[in-house]
């Protein structure tokens, strides 16, 4: 693994496409020993991909990533370099966070790749840290997360004053809420406040909630800048597509034999692939594209498309945190996005007016469409409740769950005439398909 | 005098002075909640308007920084 073939960067015009998964032939994040093995050790770890050649000389690493393109992995696509430079513009030390509390109830990437690699995570926050010139990096992680924490802690405890170059580790572990995952809520928290998002003037890499520039980075983002300090550039980039390089990992749940699998995208696949591999032979009925804040998308648009940010922006849909839930025939979409809309509209740090007093209105709305009990006069106030909802509060919270109902109403067109008719369809009354978590206690609160 | 006018959405609890006090600038949203409509309001006037708008928040939720040296009224 320590040194790429050649022929990808001579002939950069040739791209594979393929399916990775733990330990399979094509991964490349996911490549090493395989799921059954649990987390890789260090030695397991250095065997395969040495210390980070370019830890020691930051410059190099931050030409490297200014050349890759690297797009964060949490849902936002924002360029990795960017928010590194701004960051080490801004007066004052910075923060390095890597987010690995993954929210979204369905997605399972971040767990994964925490659990069974842990050091590449690690070996992708240090190049962060080293980068930015911060002596030290938190792991963020859910407290429900225990497998990813137990995995971080001991992986931190292998490499202690073993790795040269290393930052000062610490893992964080906060409340499991919905909007706690949000960057701007995990820096509050790690600066001793509430996991509740915050409202800013500037971005948080030019001042976090300490006062100091804050780099919040996704888990997946900075793993794969750990292969990309040891591979060439070209190569890393052919993992990916034109408008997003490098490969990426992808959830499936759902109607599906094993909900919560974890796949690595290579190159341009489309997410019929994706399906097939995970045993869906023929499109479903939809399919939830990049989390419960993200669209769904009618099975057969689906199934065609790559899952790529360009292709899927041209069927209305975002690759958000990766994810892909397969609603099949028979159930019915409108329940199921009652369902998730009830749980977001629950899930609000409860701070602004429009998560306060909008959301759970249109949890109220959403649920009655499902049962059949809606007019039609009252589906022209939720459309117009979902444009009021837009854009407002202090984090997209309120974007993610209208995105999420407006492609409801659009992809299940024929069920909404339906269920306003009277009558729910017969799928209503079937079992949940997509899981929504029980809170438990301790996360109650916003510590 | 340049300004710029920010509500912080986690503060405001919709007590609307804002609304009342820079009324060129801030709309009332569907629930009542502030919504900055002009941020950066031109002329001496709009942005003494501006700050007493901010000055008047019961809760501090408007935040008015001057043009450049990044000093601001409000919290």
């Amino acid at each position: 693994m320590t040194s790429p073939p050649l022929l990808q960067t001579l002939t950069p015009t040739f791209r594979y496409s393929t399916i990775g998964e733990v330990g399979g032939p094509h991964a490349r994040l996911l490549s090493g020993p395989p799921r059954g093995a649990g987390a890789e050790s260090l030695d397991g770890h250095l065997t395969r991909w040495g210390v980070n050649p370019l830890l020691v000389r930051p410059a190099e690493m931050r030409t490297a990533l200014r050349s890759s393109g690297l797009q964060g992995r949490g849902g936002g696509r924002f360029p990795l370099s960017m928010k590194l430079e701004t960051a080490m513009l801004a007066p004052g030390v910075p923060v390095v966070v890597v987010n690995a509390s993954e929210s979204e109830p369905a997605s399972a990437k971040d767990d994964t790749l925490c659990r069974l690699r842990p050091h590449l995570v690690l070996d992708g926050a240090a190049a962060v840290a080293a980068m930015v010139g911060a002596g030290e990096a938190t792991i963020h992680l859910h407290r429900s997360a225990r497998g990813a924490r137990e995995a971080i802690e001991a992986a931190v405890a292998e490499r202690r004053s073993l790795i040269a170059g290393d930052p000062w580790w610490r893992v964080s572990v906060g409340p499991d809420r919905y909007v706690s995952g949000e960057a701007s809520a995990i820096a509050s928290f790690i600066d001793g406040g509430e996991a509740r998002p915050r409202f800013s003037q500037a971005p948080m890499a030019v001042r976090g909630p300490s006062g100091r520039p804050t780099v919040v980075s996704n888990a997946e983002t900075v793993a794969h800048l750990a292969l990309l300090c040891r591979w060439d550039v070209a190569f890393w980039r052919a993992g990916g597509s034109l408008s997003s390089p490098g490969s990426q990992l992808v959830t499936v749940a759902g109607a599906v034999a094993e909900p919560g699998r974890v796949f690595e995208v290579v190159g341009e696949v489309g997410i019929g692939e994706v399906l097939m591999a995970s045993g869906i032979l023929s499109p479903p009925a939809a399919v939830l594209v990049g989390g419960y804040a993200g669209t769904w998308v009618q099975g057969a648009v689906a199934w065609s498309t790559s899952f790529e940010p360009a292709a899927l922006e041209q069927i209305g849909a975002q690759a958000g945190c990766g994810l892909l839930g397969v609603l099949p025939h028979g159930s019915c979409g409108l329940a199921e996005t009652a369902r998730v809309v009830a749980y977001l509209a629950g899930e609000t740090a409860g701070q602004c007016g429009p998560c306060v007093s909008g959301l759970p209105t249109l949890a109220a709305t959403m649920e009655a469409l499902a049962r059949g009990e809606l007019r039609r006069r009252e589906l022209r106030r939720l459309r117009s409740l979902c444009d009021r909802l837009i854009g407002s509060g202090a984090c997209r919270h309120p974007d993610g769950v209208v995105r999420l109902v407006r492609s409801a109403i659009e992809v299940f067109e024929d069920d909404v005439v339906r269920h306003l008719s009277g009558a729910p369809c017969r799928g209503a009354s079937h079992a949940p398909i997509l899981p929504i978590p029980d809170l438990d206690a301790a996360s109650a609160g916003w510590r | 005098m340049s300004v710029e006018v920010r509500i912080d959405p986690t503060l405001c609890r919709g007590y609307a002075i804002c609304a009342l006090l820079f009324s060129e600038g801030v709309e009332l949203d569907a629930w009542g909640y502030g919504r900055v409509i002009d941020a950066t309001p031109a002329g001496r006037r709009a942005a003494k308007r501006a700050i007493r708008a901010a000055k008047a928040c019961p809760n501090g939720a408007i935040r008015v920084i001057s043009g450049g040296d990044g000093e601001g009224w409000g919290p």
